[in-house]
């Protein structure tokens, strides 16, 4: 039987799949005495995928542009890789992979030069193999000399994940990651994302549909208000009772 | 407390006014009329004093952006918008008792002599900082632009005084001799002046302070604000 | 090589390669200088405009527009679809970004100068070869320091969603001593040479301009890190 195609090139050894990469314990972030984020506490496994649930304006996006170590908190601690995150640190980003509500490409790049700029700029040894990977990966190759402002959305999205595992980090932060995708680029994606935390990944995602995040991750933290409002396993039997937690009532 | 600080207040604005009349008196009565000027020659004992305090606020600006960008609590930004407000205040009084001045020194109101140049070209700096602040949206980001500007803007103050002295003079300023009354009054209209300006950055940060807060309980209500920067193009 | 500078030169030539695809802003750029130097030309008649101080005015003019319009545009190819997100979670150094953006910038502006020039040379009859070096030396250094300010407010101005105009009104007022410095090296340059042993460019005004390059390269270098993430 030949080896099915992984898109970590070293999967982490999944030895340890209880360990946490992402904890946080009494998180809070506020801008010029606004609270945004208020006593954040979850922790994060790896090879599952976390779901965060919340209503817009919880505070979502700004927890995981913390989590991504781009934004800084001001109170609580966050525990990445073992490593508390004290000051932003570029060696704790490198192995971190974000997918945002935008593409973060450039639209007049093919894909291949966008994914090998993105791998120059993260030092990979060899961008353009690694870039052809990522494509077969996402079944992009027969696209690879396109602009990427040619794909339709859902190529885009799954370009902009080859984008976001260029460096092959073990980390992967979603923001929305199914937002405005037609039924067969969800699944794609979906498909993506669970056999990445397969390999041993951590994968927190942000997501507006319950069902679905209830089917695809392991773990769900709801969010309201800036606060954590529900934590638990992602259980289909639970659906109801995490819609009451997102609207509050 | 707070029957205290308005009776501070009221009480430093008394002095302020008590001062500027006792200045305006000793003007007209006490220094004699100057020579080859004439009476408009009376108008530098505001224009020196005013143009020192111009100089002054804009150090408040510079000082209040550097705040800002350390300490990123927008109490830093509301003074350097107070001080900026009171900058432009400050300098349009130099610029239109310069202009007297050159008008009856030179005969014309706009001589593009050097200090004139110099004072115009503040103007400018500072009046931009405050119209581009409300054309960015995001609080936040409002007062890291300005303090941006407001830190940029006050290294340039140098060098826009050196390279206005490149201009061609072709008008040189006409010196008069000061005597001992006139150099009495000038010092004294420094008290008035300075104290007027540190009157109106205090009034100007309370008014603003007061302002910031409104519009921050109004967001508090109005549920989280998630649009993060990077996110907020997106948005 | 060192990362730093493979990052660097990664940087560039991305900015290259986009802007050799696309052609979007040298095109409009050349376009609209070349747009402000025939306008100048017909507004002050064939006489003014011969003389040294009216045509290098108006060159200046054409490259001060069309430079701010170079900083909007490479600026706003960051901004669409977040790429600068992107960047920004690559481990690359902040100020390395920001001399990136600036070597694009300037390269832009080096191409936008030459076309600028010729035409000037052309239409207003400007008299290059007067002073060929010292009007080297001149605009060089005055790119740099305006580039060096315009690329850090770009940074500031184009994610606020109000471009157009906005970052002119920013610069301007910032540039103004590069601006008098420059045209007064200028017009010694090239006004003063009938019957005058050849004049020099005037060592205040170059001291002016190099003090002014070497504030806003460190003041930019060091601030740009703050207008990308708040």
């Amino acid at each position: 039987m030949t080896q099915a195609p992984t898109m970590l090139a070293n999967p982490a050894p999944v030895d340890r799949p209880q360990a946490c990469d992402v904890q946080t314990q009494g998180l809070g972030k506020s801008i010029d005495g606004r609270l945004i984020l208020d006593n954040i506490t979850f922790t994060a496994q790896r090879c599952a995928i976390t779901a965060l649930l919340g209503p817009n304006g919880a505070g979502k996006s700004t927890l995981l542009h913390i989590l991504a170590t781009l934004t800084a908190h001001t109170t609580g601690t966050l525990t990445l890789f073992g490593k508390p995150v004290a000051r932003r640190t570029a060696d704790l980003r490198a192995r971190i992979g974000m997918i945002g509500h935008q593409p973060m490409l450039y639209r007049d790049l093919t894909a291949m030069e966008n994914l090998v700029f993105f791998g120059k700029l993260h030092g990979v040894a060899n961008p353009r193999n690694r870039a052809k990977e990522l494509l077969d990966r996402v079944a992009l190759a027969h696209r690879s000399d396109d602009p990427a402002g040619t794909f339709s959305r859902g190529m885009v999205q799954r370009l902009s994940i080859a984008r976001a595992l260029v460096h092959e980090p073990t980390l992967l932060l979603a923001d929305e990651p199914f937002a405005g995708l037609d039924l067969p680029s969800t699944y794609t994606i979906e498909a993506l994302l669970t056999q990445l935390a397969d390999e041993g990944a951590t994968v927190v995602m942000t997501n507006h549909d319950v069902a679905q995040s209830l089917r695809l991750a392991k773990r769900v933290v709801v969010l309201r208000k800036g606060t954590v409002a529900w934590t638990g396993e992602a259980d289909m039997g639970e659906l109801e009772r995490v819609q009451r937690e997102i609207l509050g009532t | 407390m707070r029957l205290k600080s308005c009776r501070l207040t009221a009480g430093f604005w008394a002095i302020t006014l008590a001062m500027f009349m006792a200045g305006v008196v000793m003007v007209f009565a006490y220094t004699p009329v100057e020579k080859t000027m004439g009476p408009v020659q009376k108008v530098f004992y505001l224009h020196l004093p005013v143009a020192i305090n111009t100089f002054l606020a804009c150090v408040v600006v510079f000082v209040a952006s550097v705040g800002y960008l350390w300490k990123r609590t927008q109490a830093w930004d509301d003074l350097a918008l107070a001080a900026c407000k009171t900058a432009v205040l400050l300098c349009s009084v130099v610029l239109l008792t310069g202009m007297i001045w050159g008008r009856s020194a030179w005969g014309a109101w706009w001589t593009w002599s050097p200090r004139l140049t110099f004072s115009l070209l503040l103007w400018l700096l500072y009046v931009v900082y405050l119209v581009i602040r409300p054309a960015i949206e995001s609080p936040q980001r409002r007062a890291l632009v300005s303090a941006v500007y407001g830190l940029v803007a006050f290294l340039d103050v140098p060098l826009v005084y050196l390279s206005v002295k490149l201009m061609p003079q072709d008008i040189h300023p006409a010196s008069i001799a000061l005597e001992p009354q006139m150099k009495t009054t000038l010092l004294f209209w420094f008290l008035p002046v300075t104290l007027l300006n540190i009157g109106l950055i205090a009034l100007g940060y309370a008014v603003q302070r007061k302002r910031t807060l409104i519009e921050q309980s109004r967001g508090k209500r109005s549920v989280h604000d998630t649009s993060t920067p990077l996110a907020g193009d997106a948005a | 090589m060192t990362p730093a500078i493979k990052q660097f030169v990664t940087l560039v030539g991305k900015d290259l390669r986009i802007e050799a695809r696309s052609r979007q802003t040298l095109g409009l750029v050349c376009v609209l200088g070349v747009l402000i130097l025939v306008v100048l030309g017909l507004g002050l008649g064939r006489e003014t405009v011969r003389s040294g101080a009216a045509s290098t005015a108006a060159l200046w003019v054409a490259y001060l527009f069309g430079g701010v319009l170079t900083f909007e545009k490479t600026m706003a190819v960051e901004r669409q679809d977040s790429a600068l997100a992107g960047l920004l979670m690559a481990p690359v150094d902040r100020g390395v970004l920001y001399l990136a953006k600036l070597t694009s910038n300037l390269l832009l502006m080096a191409v936008l100068a030459v076309v600028v020039t010729l035409v000037g040379v052309l239409l207003l009859s400007f008299d290059l070869g007067a002073a060929p070096l010292g009007f080297i030396v001149i605009i060089t250094l005055g790119m740099v320091g305006f580039a060096s300010v315009g690329t850090l407010f770009a940074a500031a101005v184009s994610s606020t969603r109000l471009q157009g105009g906005l970052l002119a009104l920013v610069i301007f007022p910032i540039c103004l001593p590069l601006v008098i410095a420059s045209t007064r090296m200028m017009v010694n340059l090239f006004e003063t040479r009938v019957g005058e042993p050849a004049s020099s460019l005037g060592g205040s005004g170059l001291a002016i301009l190099i003090a002014f390059d070497a504030i806003y390269l460190v003041t930019s270098w060091l601030v740009f890190e703050l207008l990308l993430e708040p």
